[in-house]
């Protein structure tokens, strides 16, 4: 959902945030570990290569990552016990950490294995850390089939007074009375959030800014004549630079020059759900091409090349330049609601529905 | 073509479905890999570098997966770059490889291309993570309408491509789709997904990895002394353009005229028709056999829905289009343009199986991504020189 800054003079800067749930195939090695986690148990594999041949990777792996040789695929009991091979102090964790405390980062060698891998200690204070420390893992009190059921490590002999994880031993008993599966867990939930800031450019500012005073902008390169909607400062026909002086006001009516109706998929945030029209509008006047607009009160079959069109312009009070970024080209959601029929007699479609965006 | 010869000893490839939960993401690209280096007879060491191609990083959420997946495809200590060209990726993949041994820098490479589908979401990841996406059908909905009425063309070609490339689905055991009692009518009857597109004239989603495995004139010629026939690249030729300007033509984009006419040229073909054996074409939809048997002057404008209806492009035709089922049967996007590239090698190599083309010699495998945008070919012979 994007969030713009300022709309009053036009956004500077919009932050977006895309999130999705993807769905992680385990296969059947860290399949076989994760399903252990629920149980205490943290397991290796052990390697079948020629450099690599014999020792045990932890965490366990399909193949030798010095050779790309395949593993054996069984998996081996190690820890719960390890030592501390190298780490870095997290002082300041954020809400994306393992833990909401200061702790470290480390590599981890567990006993048993002969590969160390990366896993966060609680450790208290930095002072605590050094390489060869022994350390213990410490599991969800209550496992979810996830790799974070491995919670975190802690020096080893430390009392635990964090209510939500358990000792090795607690971990195996609770599985055990819980009746805990031992099949490899398939597919593991990844939330996934990205949140970034856009500097808008100068000429989608002008753009926004003339959005939201109710006037389609363009802009004409002086070489081919062409008419880019919105202005983008450039001609990727010539590869020249343009500028303010050559935005262009353009005409809020045209001719639908092609179109689609989309059957919409559902997915994460998608909030159609009846087909919908998108259309190719052709300004009047100017060759200015508009793709990817919406229709207002045009039933979707009823959409067809040749129609006229004009704009539906929000009133003044509800209209912001949330949607207008710099790779949005011709987006005009926020400030035109669509496109209606003005009623006029259609124009050939010969003579248009080439002009496809 | 210029610098060392470049041969295709090993093909592989994934079984393509809409979710491969069996297996992790590495896993499934070993299993492609895997398959190119038994074809190949090598094994992990002898590959001196590993060229990775994949569709946006928000389709599957993993960033730079070539971090991630380097030592699973053996090329810890060795060169592994990442090559991305949106669906004509995995086609741009397997061409940097081929440079890769033109260029004498490597003499074994191994080029891998992969989609895993169902960690996420095309539509969601095409649309930026917003609501109301188009999906790449709804893009190119109104350029097909576009060519249908500039050439011309009936309406039944859409569904008549649809079919056979379903049916020439049912002989390769590798393809997603399997649709045994597909029909003209059944196409016809599916619901419409992007107007003028029904379902059925649709690509699915899947998952699915591609490898090959090219190697230099000696590795080749060891290759075929072997029994081991391999593929050789007369040509490769890739192009590109904006998505919009005002007077593009998207029907028929100047980068795929461009891309396809250097691609002729390089490999001294004066008569694609005539001279090329069989071809894989990147069809996700299936209006675009005819848009590019015209796109890339393969056949006169408005000719290209001719020989479609005609049969032609038909396993046993004059011109065979993706006997493999192509993109319309298994739709791995990020593989789905090296699928067309290897299915071409295995053509001329005679490994096709039930979907060889009887006597192909030369064949044609092609990608094209984005709005249309970018173009990846490449022509490969059973015989060098
Ligand atoms: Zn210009």
């Amino acid at each position: 959902m994007p969030v713009s800054a300022e709309t009053k003079y036009g956004p500077s800067v919009t932050t977006n945030t895309v999130e999705f749930p993807y769905r992680r195939s385990l296969g059947p090695v860290v399949g076989g570990f994760v399903a252990a986690l629920a149980r205490g148990q943290i397991t290796g594999v052990r390697s079948t290569g020629v450099r690599g041949g014999g020792r045990v990777l932890c965490p366990p792996l399909e193949y030798d990552p010095d050779t790309g040789a395949a593993t054996d695929g069984e998996l081996v009991d190690v820890g719960p016990e390890g030592t501390v091979r190298s780490w870095t102090w997290v002082a300041a964790p954020d809400a994306r950490h393992p833990l909401d405390r200061p702790f470290a980062f480390a590599l981890i060698q567990l006993d048993g294995a002969d590969t160390a891998m990366v896993h966060a200690v609680d450790a208290g204070g930095e002072d605590a850390l050094r390489a060869g420390l022994r350390v213990t893992a410490r599991f969800r009190a209550q496992p979810k089939g996830r790799t974070d059921d491995l919670a975190y490590f802690v020096p080893e002999g430390t009392e635990t007074t964090d209510p939500d994880v358990v000792d090795a031993a607690a971990a195996a008993a609770g599985a055990a009375a819980a009746g805990v599966s031992t099949e490899p867990v398939q597919t593991m939930e990844f939330w996934s959030s990205l949140t970034y800031k856009e500097a808008v450019s100068p000429a989608t500012a002008r753009y926004a800014r003339s959005m939201l005073a109710g006037t389609l902008l363009g802009q004409k390169c002086p070489t081919c004549a062409k008419v880019f909607v919105p202005p983008r400062d450039f001609c990727s026909i010539d590869g020249i630079r343009l500028d303010e002086g050559h935005d262009l006001a353009l005409p809020d009516r045209g001719v639908i020059t092609n179109f689609t109706i989309v059957t919409p998929v559902p997915y994460p945030g998608q909030k159609e759900t009846e087909p919908f029209v998108r259309v190719s509008v052709l300004l009047d006047d100017v060759e200015a091409l508009m793709g990817l607009q919406p229709v207002v009160d045009i039933p979707n079959e009823e959409v067809r090349v040749g129609m006229r069109v004009e704009a539906v312009w929000l009133p003044e009070s509800e209209r912001n330049a949330e949607e207008f970024g710099n790779r949005g080209w011709g987006s005009t959601t926020g400030a035109i609601s669509g496109w209606r029929a003005t009623g006029e007699p259609d124009l050939p479609v010969e003579r248009y529905i080439d002009r496809v965006f | 073509m210029s610098g060392e010869p470049c041969a295709i000893i090993g093909v592989g490839q994934t079984h393509h479905k809409s979710k491969r939960l069996d297996v992790s993401l590495a896993g499934l690209l070993r299993e492609a890999a895997s398959r190119a280096l038994t074809d190949a007879g090598l094994d992990w060491p002898d590959i001196d570098a590993v060229v990775l191609g994949t569709a946006p990083d928000a389709f599957e959420g993993v960033m730079m997966p070539e971090l991630y997946l380097a030592d699973a495809l053996g090329a810890a200590g060795k060169p592994i770059m990442r090559v991305h060209t949106a669906g004509s990726v995995g086609g741009s993949t397997g061409i940097v490889a081929a440079h890769l041994i033109h260029a004498r820098r490597h003499r074994r490479v191994l080029a891998v291309a992969f989609e895993k589908q169902s960690e996420g979401n095309a539509q969601w990841g095409l649309a930026g993570g917003k609501s109301g996406g188009m999906g790449a059908g709804g893009i190119f909905a109104p350029w097909i309408r576009s060519y249908i009425r500039r050439s011309g063309a009936p309406e039944h070609i859409g569904w008549q491509v649809a079919v056979k490339d379903r049916l020439n689905a049912l002989k390769n055991p590798y393809a997603h789709l399997k649709i045994a009692d597909i029909s003209v009518e059944k196409v016809r009857e599916s619901f419409m997904l992007w107007d003028p597109l029904h379902f059925l004239e649709s690509c699915p989603s899947s998952d699915g990895a591609c490898a090959v495995v090219l190697t230099d004139e000696a590795g080749g010629r060891d290759a075929a002394a072997r029994g081991n026939p391999p593929a050789w690249v007369a040509a490769t030729a890739m192009r590109s353009e904006p998505t919009s300007f005002p007077g593009r033509d998207p029907v028929r984009p100047q980068a795929g005229v461009d891309c396809a006419h250097d691609l002729y040229r390089a490999a001294g073909i004066t008569n694609p028709l005539a001279e090329i054996d069989v071809a894989e074409l990147y069809v996700p939809f299936s209006w675009y056999e005819p848009m590019w048997l015209e796109g890339h002057d393969i056949t006169g404008p408005g000719d290209g829905w001719k020989l479609v209806e005609s049969g032609e492009t038909e396993i046993g035709g004059s011109f065979p289009v993706n006997p493999s089922g192509g993109v319309l049967s298994s739709n791995p996007i990020g593989a789905s343009g090296m699928l067309r590239f290897a299915e071409a090698a295995l053509q001329v190599r005679g490994r096709a199986g039930e979907h060889q083309v009887d006597g192909a010699r030369t064949a044609l495998g092609h990608a094209y991504g984005g709005g249309a945008q970018y173009f990846a070919m490449w022509i490969v012979r059973s015989t060098l020189g």
